[in-house]
């Protein structure tokens, strides 16, 4: 039977997307320093060690630090671009979006090697926790335009309008009607931008200083065969937080699209 | 043409409006009086909507003058007008409850929380909606959303109140519900209503007054009934309600005597009121409407002005049938309506039909 065929290949290809991660948890409470099966044992062992190494700590709070203050300022400039895209017609404003969203798909690495030199050669910047913000948000802000444009353009206009008529100034016509219906893309902007900067590794590797984030120090890490079930264990965490972090922006997401009364043409998840 | 009985509460001078190159309102100038029920009625594009978001203060106008109460409103913004609008999507919050869409406006009043309960309460009672306010927005039917769009508009007793088609999304029975409801309201509440519609049949039934507008002009501004019994054009009487239109000949004779020779119809004498524009002799166009003509019943005397034909199509509403009647002798048909009596048959395609019709029923329009 032909839909068999398909199941078959849908199974496969599941199997080739989550097998990885699920090996993940597996060595994590394995009770051997060797990643190979057999397996020898449980163990809680391995997440008790994370506890103890104080550079993970720095890492860990470092990468917060970035990704909380990435989030916030991409979000920032998301809703004022989204705003401005889907409110106000100007000259250029496909060109203009256009190159706005392009970091989207420009090779991580490109993006990497230019801020470097243009940090350090050009701007004689001293490479910290400053410059990977920067970076980040660059790359996380198309992102939020494209989460919070949908948003918007689920909000029908004549909402600000009625609004402005009820004798709502402009900026309380925002605080009243658009923030209130815009707020779980927001929030899901948020999330998702704090996600990208948490786990992102090339930029971050290339514009670090003597701080690393999260993935850089888990790649240092793998220099040491005997810290590698702990770095299972660390990965384990990441992907149970990763996954929370996705249902809670993809359940906002569509608390919006109920809020502005309109059918759920689909999302992330 | 100025209600002159009443005291103008909007007054438009010389209003124009562009979108780059796009002329959309060509030098609207009139006056709707307070406590009018007035439309601006016409084909979808036509200038209608831009009209009344100028009005509203939207639109800023490109040149001209918006006028309410007096008071010159260049450069005023929305929130500072005497205006309040309801949206063709109604524009409720769905973020809010119904109390407190009704009373969003009431924010800035001063009012203390009982008296803007109170108020609120008041509004949703006037459009038969009391004890609606602590739903949900968004659990409410189409109708139901309209009427609180209308008690949040009213609810701050603006001096005119803006409707932008409100009725285009309900179901007919709904609208004609909704048709007489605004305009009880209307006379409860005396506030000037402003209506934007593209219904000829809505506008009629709803309003003192009608600006009939084509591409960004004013064609007729009239009561209903003169709109209907007295187009000054061909398109206007087109756009209102059904028109036979039949080609003629009109000839001047001795005096004031006037003859048409219509196609089909015949000859007949009319007098220069019948025609909007100057008469002049040679090709016309005569109109007639489908009520104004009859199909005698079979072996009745015939007296006056009779035409033979064929019925070509017929359609049956009930309380009417519509006939298409095909004219002996011309390749023309005639519409026409006759109301559904006891004792009276409803004809049938192929059947042969007498048509009655009065030379005092025909507008003239010279090419």
């Amino acid at each position: 039977m032909k839909g068999r065929g398909l199941f078959f290949y849908a199974g496969i290809y599941l199997l080739f997307l989550y097998a990885p991660i699920i090996l993940l948890p597996i060595f994590a409470f394995n009770d051997s320093t060797i990643i190979a099966f057999p397996l020898s044992g449980f163990t809680t062992g391995w997440f008790a060690e994370l506890a103890t190494i104080d550079a993970l700590h720095d890492a860990v709070r470092n990468s917060l630090f970035i990704a909380v203050l990435t989030a916030i300022f991409s979000t920032l400039l998301g809703l004022c671009a989204a705003r401005a895209a889907t409110r106000y017609r100007f000259p250029a404003r496909g060109g203009l979006m256009t190159l706005i969203m392009t970091p989207l798909v420009l090779p991580e690495i490109i993006v990497a090697v230019s801020l470097l030199v243009v940090m350090v050669q050009l701007l004689d910047l001293r490479l910290s926790s400053w410059t990977v913000i920067a970076a980040h948000t660059l790359i996380c802000t198309p992102f939020c335009i494209a989460i919070l444009n949908s948003s918007f353009q689920n909000l029908d206009a004549s909402l600000e309008e009625a609004a402005i008529d009820l004798g709502e100034s402009r900026f309380s016509t925002f605080r009243l009607v658009t923030l209130p219906l815009v707020m779980p893309g927001i929030i899901a902007a948020l999330l998702i931008s704090f996600t990208i900067s948490l786990d992102e590794f090339i930029i971050a590797f290339f514009l670090t200083g003597s701080e690393p984030t999260l993935p850089v120090y888990i790649w240092g890490l793998l220099r040491f065969p005997q810290r590698l079930p702990a770095v299972m264990a660390l990965g384990t965490i990441l992907v149970a937080l990763s996954i929370l972090l996705l249902i809670v922006a993809e359940y906002f997401r569509r608390r919006g699209v109920a809020r502005a009364g309109k059918e759920d043409s689909g999302g992330f998840l | 043409m100025t209600d002159g009985a009443r005291h103008p509460i909007v007054s438009l001078r010389d209003v124009e409006k562009f979108y780059g190159s796009y002329h959309a309102l060509r030098g609207i100038s009139m006056d709707i009086g307070e406590g009018e029920f007035f439309s601006l009625l016409g084909p979808s594009g036509c200038g209608k909507t831009t009209l009344l978001r100028t009005i509203a203060g939207f639109e800023e106008v490109s040149s001209g003058h918006v006028l309410l109460d007096g008071q010159n409103m260049d450069g005023v913004a929305p929130n500072r007008r005497p205006t309040n609008m309801v949206f063709q999507s109604y524009a409720i919050f769905p973020h809010l409850s119904v109390a407190e869409n009704v009373g969003f406006g009431l924010r800035r009043s001063g009012l203390a929380g009982d008296e803007k309960a109170r108020a609120v309460d008041e509004a949703l009672a006037m459009v038969g909606l009391a004890g609606y306010g602590a739903r949900s927005a968004q659990a409410l039917s189409g109708g139901q959303r309209q009427r609180v769009a209308l008690a949040r508009a009213l609810i701050l007793k603006p001096r005119v109140l803006l409707l932008d088609e409100p009725l285009s999304a309900l179901d007919k029975k709904m609208r004609e519900q909704m048709q007489s409801e605004l305009r009880r309201l209307q006379r409860h509440v005396g506030i000037t209503f402003i209506l934007v519609t593209h219904d000829q049949e809505e506008a009629l039934i709803m309003s003192d007054r009608i600006a009939v507008m084509f591409e960004g002009e004013i064609a007729q501004l009239a009561t209903p009934q003169e709109l209907y019994r007295r187009p000054v054009s061909r398109e206007v009487a087109d756009f209102i309600g059904v028109m036979n239109f039949l080609p003629a000949e009109i000839r001047m004779g001795s005096g004031t005597a006037v003859e048409a020779d219509i196609a089909g119809l015949g000859p007949a004498a009319i007098d220069s009121a019948q025609c909007p524009g100057a008469l002049r002799p040679g090709r016309a166009e005569v109109g007639l409407r489908p009520e104004t003509m009859t199909i005698l019943p079979e072996g009745a005397p015939g007296e006056g002005h009779v035409a033979q034909g064929v019925v070509a199509e017929q359609s049956y509403y009930g309380d009417m049938t519509y006939y298409v009647v095909r004219l002996d002798g011309v390749d023309q048909t005639v519409t026409l309506s006759m109301k559904n009596r006891i004792g009276r048959a409803v004809l049938e395609p192929g059947m042969p039909a007498r048509v009655s019709w009065d030379p005092r029923a025909l507008l003239v329009f010279s090419g």
